[in-house]
């Protein structure tokens, strides 16, 4: 018996942006249908235009947002072609990747 | 059959995941805007700071039809008063690159022509930039524009029925189902469409998503266009557009699929009824305004300077020397000389270090906020005995929501960039009267409401014309004709009714201790205060003043409040922080932690009117009696400051007397304020133009006209940049927000800005229309930036002037990307040396660089 017998394979998707530009991600989110997600704000890290600093005294949306989502296989695609619309005409990244769960009816 | 259907699902979910995708991209271009019950002054091109800010110009032209900059007349009115010279137009030209030197002169007509010459000649006389237009239309706009129109009607009627409902005096039905949901069970009905266009709105889809990809698919748009289409669909009535994004992303309101449901479902059944559907593409968009030629513009310059006709080979060395500068940037680099001959001057007198007067122990330092109006009053203050003025974001570090005695909703008091961290309210004093007040307050505002109710209601408006009209006539008249006095009068009525109470704004109760010491700690810091190993001593007293501008029967009111404390007076964040910087146990928590606060000092709240220019002291109920004297000392003296500094302003308000008294002129700023008629209580931000973070030893002494906003700052007390980082993400930010709020309001007053206040109608607390409908108006009013056609305020972008280690500052942009973007494409500009004295230095991406070639010169 493997570690993962018994989970559900989905999709991760995980998006770094703006956090301005965290209410459309979310949005499409929605759209897609995925049921929930998971919102980090202020992370920082070194991407390709150098350091982004995390978290800031007095500014809560310049700082990176990552927001992480699960979604079954079948809804995947529909996210994936509304997040690249904004990635394509703004700043962030997109992460995707197989993923197991253990609850598969919380995301479907 | 059970194979297709998730098939069709999913496709379905694909196609409205990709709509929403391209609404959000469509939407960059609007203008960002918030409502105007808290003005928060932003650039309104925010969505498009990731573009350089020429790209970002040309972007906004053709979907907004903005201009973008003062036109090229205006530019070359100023080089003819000397506002702009020769000289800093050669520099701009040299700093675009478009010059270089060394490069040989050009022979043409008989004589030698410098380059710099040849391109003055052509930005002084030639062609000028064609008037801006919107070129990004809509298929309807081309083909029907008489429908377009009558889109735009029906749209912005909805809008204004849905989004300013809460003030309407019948509620809308439907409401609860949303915008399109509400619109789509009303507008089959609706008597003003034609029968045709009823009748095509009774098949919509019940979702906003399918609604709008109805329509795409029906005028056969491909997916690859469908973002375009949207976008001139959203900058059609790009206010009405930008308050529906807002309210979708800040309180659960209609988004943008359900405004452009509404309206291309409307469209469609518009142009259904006459007969007019169709491909979205049958109609080719406008070019472009077609631009002279580099040789016509080569001829023309030469004509300009007086030279004979040229030879082939010589209008072509010429035209290459244009060439590189198209027409539609030539007000680029006006714009870069115009800001350079102000910057250049500015930093000039920032050169020399300032003799600063030896106050042993001042006798109070008082604290105002960065805002540009506070300079005048720290520069009065300074000349009127011993005391130390500093500048702080007008918050004071206390990010929070505010209840005040009156209670109803929190107000976030704090810098939008920011959610509040806590929620604080104002509470009774012992023995201080504050129930009276508090039931006078509410007999107040009862009055009000049952006037407000009566006044909106169907029937009411007869009945209290026939009760009140003979009170309200006479009453309006006084207003109109005495409106000081009638204001006066007024005010000691309503302390009759709600006398002032004594009371006290919490601290950040709920907070741990430590927690509580590290909000002290950090407001300290970022006010440059001498503790925490910083040189000099803390006063006896230390105000902190907050602001605030009063005006009446005025929509922008708050837009004359401090921006820093989200367009609210800054008052109650005043109290706060000097209550929680009184305590004892946060004083022996910040001395744990190395900030000492002598024992005999006390921290004040204040608040400058900004209209009135009057500083009240708050809570003086709660300051120690030792401190009463000083305190009784430092009034007199706010007085006499405030006093000097309404005098000073009294010489640019328009109407205000010249060469009357100082009590004259103390008394008519006071007057202007409560005048219901005054279209410009004060100037406000009018004129600002630079940023300065500098100990006040650097500014000290100098006028700066009331147009800088100074943030103190000390380098030598911030090793680890923390601090620098804060000022120039936060306080920095917010006012590049509001340098650009008065920048597009001024050059593109129709677009960007609202435009004259005499036909403004307000629309709940959601905004004004320009007459009874239309778009909802962005920006600022044009007697916010202009007296008449006088410009009061000079467009240009913040000068950000920086005193602090250059590795230091270069360090804050490396780790803030979005910052650093700022300045690189060009939305500021940044000066900054470390010692006073030091050549200025240029912040470019690739490295600092001298401010200017001759800065070594100076």
């Amino acid at each position: 018996m493997t570690a993962r017998e018994g989970l559900t394979r989905m999709t991760r998707v995980e998006v770094v942006v703006p956090g301005s530009g965290a209410a459309g991600v979310r949005e499409v989110f929605t759209a897609a249908g995925a049921t929930g997600y998971t919102a980090l704000s202020g992370v920082s890290g070194l991407g390709h235009s150098g350091y982004h600093q995390g978290r800031l005294l007095f500014n809560d949306q310049a700082p990176l947002e990552l927001l992480i989502t699960v979604v079954p296989d079948d809804r995947a695609d529909a996210l994936l072609a509304g997040l690249r619309r904004i990635l394509a005409s703004g700043s962030g990244v997109m992460f995707v990747s197989d993923t197991y769960v253990s609850r598969p009816e919380y995301f479907s | 059959m059970t194979d297709v259907l998730p098939d069709l699902l999913a496709h379905r979910r694909a196609r409205r995941a990709r709509l929403r995708g391209d609404v959000r991209a469509a939407a960059r271009v609007l203008p960002t805007a918030w409502p105007i019950r808290t003005f928060i002054a932003v650039n309104p091109l925010a969505g498009l700071e990731g573009l350089p800010f020429g790209t970002a110009l040309d972007t906004a032209r053709a979907a907004l039809g903005i201009r973008g900059t003062l036109p090229e007349a205006d530019f070359r009115a100023a080089f003819a008063a000397g506002r702009v010279t020769a000289a800093d137009l050669r520099a701009a030209l040299h700093r675009r690159g478009l010059t270089a030197p060394g490069r040989p002169a050009l022979t043409l007509g008989g004589g030698q022509v410098e380059e710099a010459d040849l391109l003055l000649a052509d930005l002084l006389y030639g062609r000028p930039t064609p008037a801006p237009a919107r070129r990004e239309l809509t298929a309807t706009e081309r083909r029907a524009p008489d429908v377009a129109d009558a889109v735009d009607a029906h749209t912005a009627a909805w809008c204004a029925a849905f989004l300013a409902e809460e003030h309407a005096g019948w509620p809308l039905p439907g409401r609860d189902r949303g915008l399109y949901g509400a619109w789509r069970g009303h507008a089959p009905h609706d008597r003003t469409l034609p029968a045709a266009a009823r009748e095509h709105l009774r098949r919509l889809p019940p979702t906003p998503d399918d609604a709008v990809l109805e329509v795409l698919d029906a005028r056969g748009v491909p997916e690859d266009r469908w973002a375009a289409t949207l976008r001139a669909h959203l900058t059609r009535l790009p206010g009405w557009a930008a308050h529906v994004r807002w309210r979708g992303d800040r309180d659960g309101g209609p988004d943008l699929v359900e405004y452009l449901a509404v309206r291309l479902a409307c469209e469609e059944a518009l142009l259904a009824a006459a007969g007019a559907t169709g491909a979205d593409d049958a109609e080719p968009l406008p070019a472009p305004p077609e631009e002279p030629s580099a040789r016509a513009r080569a001829q023309a310059a030469v004509r300009a300077l007086g030279l004979a006709e040229l030879p082939a080979p010589a209008l072509e060395a010429a035209a290459a020397v244009l060439g590189p500068l198209p027409v539609s940037a030539r007000t680029l680099v006006w714009l870069e000389a115009y800001e350079a001959h102000h910057r250049d001057a500015l930093l000039a007198a920032l050169r020399a270090p300032r003799p600063v007067a030896a106050h042993r122990r001042p006798a109070a330092q008082v604290v105002c906020c960065i805002d540009v109006r506070s300079e005048g009053l720290r520069r009065h203050l300074e000349a009127t005995g011993p005391y130390e003025t500093l500048g702080s974001a007008g918050f004071f570090g206390v990010a929070m929501a505010f209840r005040d005695l009156a209670g109803g909703p929190a107000a976030d008091q704090c810098p939008v960039l920011v959610r509040p961290r806590f929620e604080l309210a104002e509470e009774p004093a012992a023995g201080g009267g504050a129930a009276r007040r508090l039931a006078g307050l509410r007999t107040l505002g009862g009055a009000r409401e049952a006037f407000g109710t009566a006044k909106e209601d169907l029937l009411a408006p007869f009945a209290l014309a026939e009760a009140a009209g003979w009170a309200a006539g006479p009453l309006a008249a006084a207003r109109t004709l005495a409106a000081g006095p009638t204001a006066a009068l007024g005010e000691r009525l309503g302390r009759l009714v709600a006398p002032p109470a004594r009371t006290a704004v919490d601290v950040p109760a709920g907070l741990a201790p430590e927690e509580r010491a590290a909000v002290a700690e950090a407001c300290l810091a970022t006010m440059a205060l001498p503790t925490g190993g910083r040189a000099g001593e803390l006063a006896p007293l230390v105000v902190l003043c907050g602001h605030g501008g009063t005006s009446t029967n005025n929509p922008y009111a708050s837009a004359l409040d401090c921006g820093a404390c989200g367009g609210h007076r800054g008052g109650p964040n005043a109290r706060s922080a000097a209550a929680l910087l009184n305590l004892p146990d946060v004083r022996a928590a910040l001395a744990e932690r190395g900030t000492a606060v002598p024992a005999d000092t006390w921290f004040v709240a204040a608040e400058h009117d900004t209209a009135t220019d009057r500083v009240r002291l708050l809570d003086v109920h709660l300051t120690p009696p030792g401190h009463r004297a000083a305190l009784d000392r430092l009034a007199a003296d706010l007085a006499e400051a405030g006093a000097r500094l309404a005098a000073e302003r009294c010489a640019a308000l328009p109407g205000a007397p010249r060469r009357a008294g100082r009590r004259r002129r103390a008394r008519h700023v006071r007057s202007r304020a409560a005048d219901w008629a005054q279209v410009v209580p004060e100037w406000g931000l009018a004129g600002n133009a630079a940023f300065v973070v500098a100990p006040r030893s650097t500014t000290v002494g100098l006028d700066l006209g009331r147009r800088v906003f100074l943030h103190s700052y000390d380098a030598a007390a911030d090793t680890s940049g923390v601090v620098l980082e804060t000022i120039l993400t936060a306080p920095l930010v917010v006012a590049q927000w509001i340098n650009a709020q008065y920048y597009f309001s001024t050059v593109d007053p129709e677009v960007l800005g609202a435009g004259t206040k005499t036909v403004h109608n307000v629309v709940g607390d959601v905004g004004v229309l320009s007459g009874t409908g239309g778009d909802l108006r962005l920006g600022l009013p044009w007697q916010s930036v202009a007296d008449g056609d006088r410009l009061v305020h000079e467009p240009m972008r913040l000068l950000a002037v920086v005193e602090a280690p250059l590795a230091r500052t270069a360090g804050v942009l490396a780790r803030n990307r979005e910052l650093a973007q700022l300045f690189a494409n060009e939305w500021l500009a940044l000066a900054a040396r470390e010692h006073p004295g030091d050549p200025w230095q240029r912040w470019t991406p690739s490295g600092w660089a001298p401010w200017s070639p001759t800065e070594e010169d100076r």
